[in-house]
């Protein structure tokens, strides 16, 4: 520790500190214009200027001088404010000073720092900068007129993102934020650049001209995207979500936001939400009043008389969830619900189930940074989880975390420093792992309790054949290679694995998780900080629904049987509340001849989507920006979800309807709140014992998890290659998460529609370019799509994203971890 | 002061065809373990093309994991580097201060005329790239030209005609 005296306080902090931070920790402001607290120190702009009495003779800039034993620091005296004021004469001198039409007046560090400083006058003159404004990307205006050349765009860019679009570019009075060739604005649009512009240089071109910053409500709530978790501050105008607002003071990710979870919440307010509900009428769907519409879906789910089946998106909160649980046991007496979980969640719902005893992880996120070895399956874990992508590159790069992926691709992980990435045949993960074991087994490298734990003599026995020699062959790796990731795995005295989910990930499923269960399970890991596994599930709340039980009863069917039950006219009548099947499960002919063959479907969602298009019955419901609630992310940490605008439309959350069909069903009074469910939830669901509304706070909770790890040894199944068809991955883009994200504008902007990704080689040995077209056709069915071209794929492997509806990529893949398919050029 | 006006160096200026990478990979091979590698594999990749065309920044940037950005960085910040093909032979008139008031700038408007060239410019046919220099450290030669390393002290109009014609007999 190091005490210091700043304006006459007595400060103690850490030995690492500047003298900005201490003077920050002792409630005393020095203003910035550069420095931000995610990003190393800079020390560009000299507004931070101090008086120190040991360095008398100039001033210091505090933020990047560090805080020393017995330093006695004045932050504020004529000097010092005439140098600021100075620094902010000099900028004003460049910048345009068009606050009335720029959109970060209120929110802008020069403009309230020149208002702080009182320069009204200028004694210095110049011509202003007269640089094109690059409007040509569709969601980041960059306006280098008004640039103060702080650096942070470029600085987050490189050391959080990792991405590196900006630099400073030319010298002198020409320097500029550029980009590679001074080009357009071409990169992943995660926006963290416009977040830390202190200015109005960067700006959000979905937002511009919307509001002014002062007249907008801000409110903080849950990312409703992928399963990270991250929290968001809306800005809401009007009943209206006009934009996501940085605070770099939420959440662990300290307000870094992904591309869609800061430009794709335009589909709150989307012109294509449904507001009333819908009814058939013969081949078309007609506007009804909730009456009509809810008393017709009670008389049909009682005609079914019990062979009902549930389908619900794990993107509703955890009290409604519980309650659509509840619903349908003790209301309807029917335990065929499921969340896809067979499909997309089975590492939770089964294999975390029967080796931890409990279906979460038994890590948490903050573990990332804390781990001395991160074994990534799939790069693609950073396309589905963008900010654990961020956090992934901060442990890298400034704790110095050893990055082992094992991939069927490279990505843009396997250029982190020091990262390796073993490129494996597509779909060998399972023998992968269980050759990883085997080897910690032969070699003696298990963790000494490991044998004592139950299921020990039946993984030695169950690995026995998976030596590093039959391993390889099957993963097309060196079995030098997987030796040397076994005993790098083993060695380290800390190590997390992350196992990306989702539905365009038929390979993660129950059996891998296992397999990378027992490894870490072997090697001691469970229980122990940064160390273990992280499963990172594919929606906002998939560990809740998890959690809620939404799986389906021992009687019951799961997501697939359900689809098979419509099929065979075993199910009558189905309730889907938010899931696309017909584009998110695999075998879309199979789910479309389901759904249009069984008695009754509601849909209740909210847009008419391809699975809504289907059903008797239509209820708009609500978005997350429209309800209070509860979200368990990645990591179990229990957060609230705020209401922020009233309900668009006529509609209802699903808290309403849930609550009223269950009050009809069962005869049993109305819930009066979530905070009420959460209640009942808290006494009824393990691990969220003690919780209540109140204590889960700004932050949320990290629910406990009771351990009882236990070895149960899997078998791989390999997808043998069929002879010159391409192995298909499936698989998340960047911009996207499940099918929601189609009706965000951010998302669709950068990327449109669905497309198939080849290797540059195979590409030139096909004769196809960027963006040309294929039919892509497996034994399944073929579709249109555009191709991209890329350097990750090995020869022979392509890639596609599932999420979009039009051409959908189940056309062609049926839930197998590869699909083998031919290609030919499309005219 | 007077700024550049906004202006875009595309990789559409580089030429249409297709960039022979052997001796850009050549060089990197060269320095790929060097710490700090990236300025010698950008001036050796400038020597072997006499200049450094785009898709050689692509190569380095993915062979050494360097963003394209701060390769671009890197070259506009040192005037040595150059992203377009220059000219056979180089011609720099010093306007530095004994060379201006010698009449430097005539010197500069007539090289100008004759080649149809303007600073930092380079001829269609890549035999002239014209270049105002600050000073070339011969003030007592005012007013100075050079033509890649031979220099011409004292010159007038006359001796920009003849350098002209002796340098288009010259071979490319």
């Amino acid at each position: 520790m190091v005490n210091l005296t700043i304006d006459d306080k007595q400060v103690t902090v850490e030995k690492d500190a500047t003298i900005y931070d201490a003077a920050k920790s002792a409630g005393i402001k020095i203003p910035i214009l550069c420095h931000d607290k995610k990003l190393h120190p800079f020390g560009g702009c000299r507004m931070c200027l101090v008086e120190v009495e040991q360095m008398k003779g100039r001033l210091i800039p505090s933020c990047t001088t560090p805080a020393t034993e017995g330093m006695i620091v004045r932050t504020s005296n004529e000097e010092i404010l005439k140098a600021r004021k100075l620094v902010l004469e000099l900028l004003l001198l460049k910048h345009p000073v068009d606050c009335p039409v720029c959109d970060a007046a209120g929110d802008c560090d020069l403009q309230n720092l020149t208002y702080e400083y009182g320069v009204s006058k200028n004694p210095l003159q110049d011509e202003k900068f007269r640089w094109e404004i690059d409007y040509i990307n569709p969601l980041i205006e960059r306006d280098m007129n008004r640039c103060v050349h702080c650096g942070k765009c470029a600085r987050i860019c490189d050391e959080i993102v990792s991405f590196g679009a900006y630099t400073f570019i030319n010298r002198g009075i020409d320097a500029k934020m550029g980009t590679a060739f001074d080009g357009p604005l071409d990169c992943e649009f995660c926006g963290s650049c416009v977040s830390v512009c202190p200015v109005g240089a960067l700006l959000s071109r979905p937002f511009k001209f919307k509001a002014r910053w002062w007249s907008m409500q801000k409110v903080k709530t849950v990312c409703s995207y992928c399963g990270t978790g991250c929290q968001l501050t809306l800005g809401v105008k009007d009943n209206k979500v006009l934009t996501t607002i940085y605070d770099e003071n939420q959440g662990f990710h300290n307000g870094q936001l992904c591309t869609r979870g800061r430009w794709g919440y335009q589909f709150v307010n989307s012109e294509k939400r449904l507001t009333t509900p819908l009814i058939r009428k013969g081949n078309s769907l007609v506007e009804a009043g909730w009456d009509e519409a809810l008393a017709l879906v009670a008389s049909k789910l009682r005609e079914a008389k019990g062979a009902v089946a549930g389908l619900v998106t794990p993107r509703l909160t955890n009290e409604e969830l519980f309650l659509f649980k509840k619903f349908f046991t003790d209301g309807l007496g029917c335990e065929s619900i499921d969340h896809s979980a067979g499909y997309a969640h089975g590492a939770l719902t089964e294999a975390a189930v029967k080796g931890l005893g409990q279906g979460a992880s038994p890590s948490v996120i903050a573990d990332i940074q804390k781990t001395d070895l991160l074994l990534v399956v799939k790069t693609d874990a950073y396309e589905t989880h963008p900010v654990l992508g961020f956090e992934i590159n901060l442990g890298v790069k400034r704790q110095g975390v050893n990055l082992r992926l094992v991939s069927d691709k490279k990505g843009k992980l396997s250029r982190l420093p020091g990262a390796q990435t073993l490129v494996h045949t597509p779909g060998s993960e399972v023998t992968l792992f269980n050759t990883l074991t085997n080897i910690i087994i032969t070699e003696k490298l298990a963790d000494a309790g490991a044998a004592a734990l139950p299921g020990y003599e039946l993984l030695v026995k169950g690995v026995a054949g998976y030596t590093p020699e039959k391993g390889a062959v099957a993963t097309g790796l060196g079995a030098d290679e997987l030796t040397a990731l076994a005993r790098e795995y083993a060695a380290a005295e800390k190590a997390l694995i992350l196992l990306p989910l989702g539905l365009g990930y038929p390979g993660h499923n129950a059996t891998l998780a296992q397999a990378l269960l027992n490894l870490a399970i072997l090697t001691g890991r469970i229980g122990k900080e940064g160390s273990g596994v992280l499963f990172l599930g594919e929606k906002n709340n998939s560990q809740g629904a998890v959690d809620m039980g939404i799986i389906p009863g021992a009687k019951g069917k799961d997501a697939a049987g359900i689809i098979a039950g419509c099929a065979s006219g075993e199910i009558k009548a189905l309730y889907i509340a938010g899931e696309n099947p017909v584009v998110s499960y695999p075998d879309r002919k199979k789910v479309e001849a389901a759904l249009e063959k069984v008695g009754f479907l509601v849909v209740q969602d909210l847009f008419l989507t391809e699975t809504a298009a289907k059903a008797d019955v239509v209820l708009p419901v609500c978005s997350f920006a429209e309800k209070d609630g509860t979200f368990t992310s990645v990591g179990r940490n229990v957060q609230k979800v705020t209401k922020a605008i009233k309900p668009v439309g006529t509609s209802k959350t699903d808290f309403e309807i849930f609550n009223k069909l269950f009050a009809e069903f069962t005869g049993k009074p109305l819930y009066l709140s979530s905070q009420a469910v959460f209640a009942e939830i808290a006494e009824s669901v393990p691990g969220y014992a003690g919780l209540t509304w109140a204590k889960l706070g700004s932050n949320g909770i990290v629910r406990p998890v009771a351990l009882s790890p236990k070895f149960v040894p899997v078998e791989s199944v390999v997808s043998v290659p069929q002879p010159g068809k391409f192995a298909l991955l499936t698989g998340s883009a960047l911009n996207h998460s499940g099918t929601l994200s189609q009706y965000g504008e951010g998302p669709m902007m950068v990327c449109p529609e669905g497309y198939v990704e080849f290797g540059r080689d195979d590409a030139k040995k096909l004769g196809l370019i960027e963006k040309g077209t294929v039919t892509v056709t497996s034994d399944a069915g073929s579709v249109k799509l555009q191709v991209k071209l890329g350097n990750r794929l090995p020869a022979g492997v392509l890639f596609a994203p599932y999420h979009f509806g039009v051409n959908s990529i189940n056309t062609v893949a049926v839930g197998a971890p590869v699909t083998w398919v031919n290609v030919a050029k499309a005219e | 002061m007077s700024h550049a006006p906004a202006k875009k160096v595309a990789t559409e200026d580089a030429p249409a065809e297709e960039v022979d990478l052997t001796a850009a990979n050549q060089i990197i091979d060269k320095y790929l373990t060097l710490p700090g590698n990236l300025m010698p594999v950008l001036q050796g990749i400038q020597d072997s093309y006499g200049f450094v065309p785009p898709p050689t920044v692509a190569l380095v940037a993915e062979r050494l994991n360097v963003y394209p950005s701060q390769i671009y960085g890197v070259l506009t910040f040192y005037s040595q580097f150059h992203l377009k093909p220059r000219g056979r032979y180089i011609i720099r008139v010093c306007v530095g201060t004994a060379c201006h008031v010698q009449g430097a700038e005539r010197i500069v408007e007539t090289f100008f005329g004759k080649l149809g060239i303007g600073h930092a410019e380079t001829s269609i046919d890549l035999r002239y790239t014209f270049e105002k220099v600050a000073c070339l450290g011969a003030c007592g030669m005012a007013p100075l030209a050079m033509v890649n390393d031979d220099t011409y002290g004292k010159m007038t109009v006359q001796k920009v005609d003849d350098i002209i014609a002796e340098y288009n007999q010259r071979p490319m």
